[in-house]
């Protein structure tokens, strides 16, 4: 950290202390550099007193799982979060970004992963929305043109710039917005995980204008949580886990097991539950199984597993790579595109949702707010979904709201639920507190496959604990559960087998007491580890 | 033959132009707060409100143009009340937008009953009409054509080169640009520091603007009198016209020019005898046709995807569990 000193500001103290990590030569001569970043949200902290220097003319990519801080982090670069400590240099002078206009004036330019274009008006007039080239007082459409034509030719980001935005597709308008940030004089312009909503070629065509701002003296910053990408397009890799940065190092330096180590890593350990061995009935068989992600693409290649009953089966990996259409499948609420799930011998592939669950699945999905819960309902309320035309909820097409509210204060109680009582809206409850709402509905309806997507994401330590012991008394009771996750330990701690996710495949398969994390973080980056290749169950 | 002859002649052109001209106006500012993303159903109190300034105006001070100004004034007042409501405490617009078109009709009822002691109609009593704008050679050019573009009242002529002049708005100018995007997609103005409250304003005073000038054209210009809910449900037609156009100047021309004509013939058809009250359906008919002819085209896509949602539910009721029978 020999930069360090270099820096005049207070908050040295909380810098890391990680001596290997460099994160540049100097702080002098940055086009960025942010100095002990702490953003709290109540009591959970987003960034943890983060240092960052991105260099003049390079791709800094900033890697981390989903809710590691990198989208915090970018917010407060670009104005639109303030930090609580810590100060943020541009182009080496101390600058308070109070707003975005502060950033943009400073020659900053931020791509966000939710576009905001007019469908109704052209590229043109899209881009220059809000400072309109103008003549004797009207909007002067061919210069507009012109201008939006020699910027995309100059960048290679092909675009026909009389065209409706509304007819355009994502990867197109991902240049508009891109275009727009040059408009406006950008010189350092940051990517909110621009490859999310890209094919393919789209993501090598953006890989090529990345480079060509470099060429030009501009600098990147490139958030992402695909390694494939920062290995191809980065100079240099920031990688954050929890709110803090575990390292900053020179992509050439890097391998790709590395960086997912230094991803997943091992912050929260927890231990190995205890278990009996349990061999019941073959509950779910998933055979030949594909299907496409929203983009067509596909995002499930030939998965096959089953899970018995009293079974814990994990599925690791980077976000990303099929688990979520997995679970959608799992679900019926994304159809496959080849190959059958079987829930205790009946096709999944014929029924809805409803039916679904009917037959015997309890779904406790990755994103709680959108489809765990209704936050404005009441607890009560979120306690019935799914169950409220069956007696005792209600008869003839009446709710029997008395009955309804003594289950749910009965699980508030079994399920520790902090809560007024159960006519409080979901929304006042803390993240912990939601997730166990949706638990003690899911866990209660008599399902015999448990399929539980990220179970303790934003949740709390303590909560934490009280999902994992709930997770392994459905075991105990003799459930078959498919628990996906990003964290690993988790699955050590809970899983009796653990499959390895990379790319829409099964890369391979570890028993739960033996879980490696190099094989698994290995595997986890594609590399496949033959002597650990799935065996037939 | 003979019939249709009298029926449709250069007269009805221009009686057309005429009756299309107050409906022509007031959509034309309710396209303002459609493009904004306001719906305005509180276009035929505005209207109303204006016809009435519009007289007291006019009597007052025995101007025909300071009358229009009196109706415009008071068409803005409803205006700003409508945008303090509906934009800055963001009040449902359809429930204020009734309040005030219910306003609007009892309140020039009891003012009329206050100040003129009468109920039903003003007439006489000093009002000053608009008068009527003679083309200096237009019948030397035209001949008998000449009443189509000669002899109208000021508030036609404004109201029909009010089309292009808006088109050219929407397009060319910024506060036209800055409106069509608060309407259709306000995140977007608001991340580039567009007001949208700014914006939203403005697009309902300049709403009240034109419905005030309507409002004085039907009662200074179309006729010279006042009557009670004069406005008679043209504000609500303005309102199914901007659904349908989506507050487009020109797909607005369209309409109105339909509803005129099919106001203007129907008052033709009078003269020739035929039941008035059968007569007076006859815009209405008209225009409901149109609407149903219009959404007619985004019908087949509703039929397909219900279609495909009930052969979903179809299909699954069929289906088996894993020893039933397919049914043949």
């Amino acid at each position: 950290m020999s930069n360090a000193s270099g820096s005049s500001t207070p908050h040295n103290a909380g810098n890391n202390a990680a001596g290997a990590n460099v994160a540049g030569p100097d702080v002098a001569g940055m086009a960025v550099a942010l100095t002990g970043i702490t953003k709290r949200f109540g009591a959970f902290i987003a960034n943890d007193g983060i240092d960052l220097a991105v260099r003049r003319g390079e791709i800094h990519a900033i890697i981390g799982e989903n809710g590691a801080g990198k989208t915090t982090l970018m917010n407060i670069l670009f104005g639109l979060l303030q930090p609580d400590e810590g100060s943020i240099r541009l182009n080496d002078e101390e600058t308070v970004v109070a707003d975005p206009a502060v950033a943009i004036k400073a020659g900053l330019g931020m791509v966000h992963q939710h576009f905001k274009l007019v469908p109704s008006l052209s590229v043109a007039d899209n881009v220059f929305l809000g400072m309109e080239i103008r003549r004797h007082g009207l909007i002067d459409h061919a210069a507009q043109i012109a201008r939006t034509r020699e910027l995309s030719e100059r960048f290679g980001l092909r675009v026909d710039p009389t065209e409706r935005v509304g007819l355009l597709s994502v990867g197109i308008e991902q240049r508009i917005e891109i275009l727009k940030v040059l408009v406006r004089g950008a010189r350092t312009i940051i990517l909110d995980e621009p490859t999310a909503v890209l094919t393919p070629q789209e993501s090598r065509e953006l890989f090529q204008t990345l480079r060509s701002f470099v060429a030009d003296g501009m600098t990147v910053i490139f958030i992402s949580h695909h390694l494939e990408e920062v290995m191809e397009v980065s100079d240099t890799v920031t990688v954050l886990r929890n709110g803090r940065r575990v390292a900053t190092r020179p992509t050439v330096e890097l391998s790709k097991d590395e960086l997912v180590r230094m991803m997943v890593g091992r912050e929260v350990s927890f231990d190995r539950r205890p278990r009996e061995p349990q061999h019941g009935d073959v509950i779910l068989e998933v055979e030949q199984l594909w299907a496409r992600d929203d983009r067509r693409l596909p995002a499930l290649r030939d998965v096959n597993f089953t899970i018995r009953s009293g079974e814990v089966v994990g599925i690791a990996g980077v976000a990303g790579n099929g688990q979520t259409e997995l679970a959608e499948v799992l679900s019926g609420l994304r159809p496959a595109s080849h190959g059958v799930a079987r829930l205790k011998g009946r096709n999944l592939a014929t029924f809805s949702p409803a039916e679904i669950r009917e037959a015997g699945l309890a779904h406790v999905p990755g994103d709680r707010m959108v489809r765990g819960v209704d936050r404005n309902a009441s607890i009560a309320a979120n306690m019935l979904m799914g169950r409220q035309h069956r007696a005792p909820w209600s008869r003839g097409g009446v709710l029997n709201w008395n009955a309804i509210g003594q289950n749910a204060s009965k699980l508030i109680k079994d399920f520790d639920i902090r809560a007024q009582g159960s006519g409080d809206a979901v929304k006042r409850l803390s993240g912990g507190n939601i997730q166990k709402v949706v638990l003690a509905r899911e866990f209660t309806n008599g399902a015999d496959f448990l399929l539980i997507d990220q179970p303790t994401r934003g949740v709390d330590i303590g909560a934490q604990e009280a999902i994992h012991d709930e997770i392994m008394r459905q075991r105990a009771a003799g459930r078959a559960i498919l628990l996906i996750s990003v964290q690993l330990d988790e699955l050590a701690a809970l899983a009796d087998r653990i499959l390895v996710m990379f790319n829409g495949r099964i890369m391979g398969e570890v028993a739960g007491d033996d879980a490696d994390e190099d094989r698994i973080g290995m595997m986890m980056a594609g590399v496949a580890v033959p002597e650990f290749a799935a065996e037939p169950a | 033959m003979e019939i249709l002859d009298k029926l449709v002649n250069v007269a009805l052109i221009a009686a057309t132009l005429r009756t299309t001209a107050p409906i022509l106006l007031v959509a034309l500012g309710g396209s303002f707060t459609t493009k904004a993303g306001i719906f305005n159903i509180g276009l035929e109190g505005q209207m109303l409100a204006g016809a009435f300034f519009a007289v007291l105006g006019s009597i007052w001070t025995g101007s025909a143009l300071l009358g229009v100004a009196c109706g415009v004034a008071a068409a803005l007042a409803f205006a700003l009340v409508f945008a303090v409501l509906v934009v800055s405490f963001r009040a449902n617009e359809v429930v204020v937008g009734l309040a005030l078109n219910i306003l609007a009709g009892g309140m020039t009822i009891s003012l009329m009953k206050a100040i003129f002691g009468t109920r039903g109609s003003i007439v006489g009593q000093g009002i000053v009409g608009l008068p009527k704008v003679q083309l200096p050679g237009a019948r030397d050019l035209l001949g008998s054509w000449a009443s189509l573009i000669s002899g109208f009242t000021p508030m036609v002529y404004v109201a029909f080169i009010a089309v292009p002049l808006l088109v050219l708005f929407y397009n060319r100018t910024r506060l036209g640009l800055y409106i069509r995007v608060v309407g259709e997609k306000p995140e977007a103005a608001e991340a580039l520091g567009i007001s949208i409250t700014r914006v939203r304003y403005t697009a309902s005073l300049l709403c009240g603007l034109l419905a005030g000038l309507a409002g004085a054209h039907l009662s200074l210009g179309y006729i010279t009198m006042f009557t009670e809910n004069m406005s008679s449900g043209r504000g609500f037609m303005a309102v199914a016209i901007l659904i349908f156009s989506n507050g487009d100047p020109l797909k607005v021309l369209a309409g109105c020019l339909l509803f005129g004509f099919a106001d203007a013939f129907s008052l033709r058809l009078q003269t020739f005898g035929y039941p008035s009250y059968l007569v007076l359906t006859v815009p209405y008919v008209v225009a409901l046709t149109a609407l149903f002819a219009l959404s007619y085209r985004a019908r087949p896509r509703i039929i397909m995807e219900t279609l495909a949602s009930m052969q979903k539910l179809l299909s699954v009721d069929k289906n088996p569990g894993p020893d039933g029978k397919h049914p043949s």
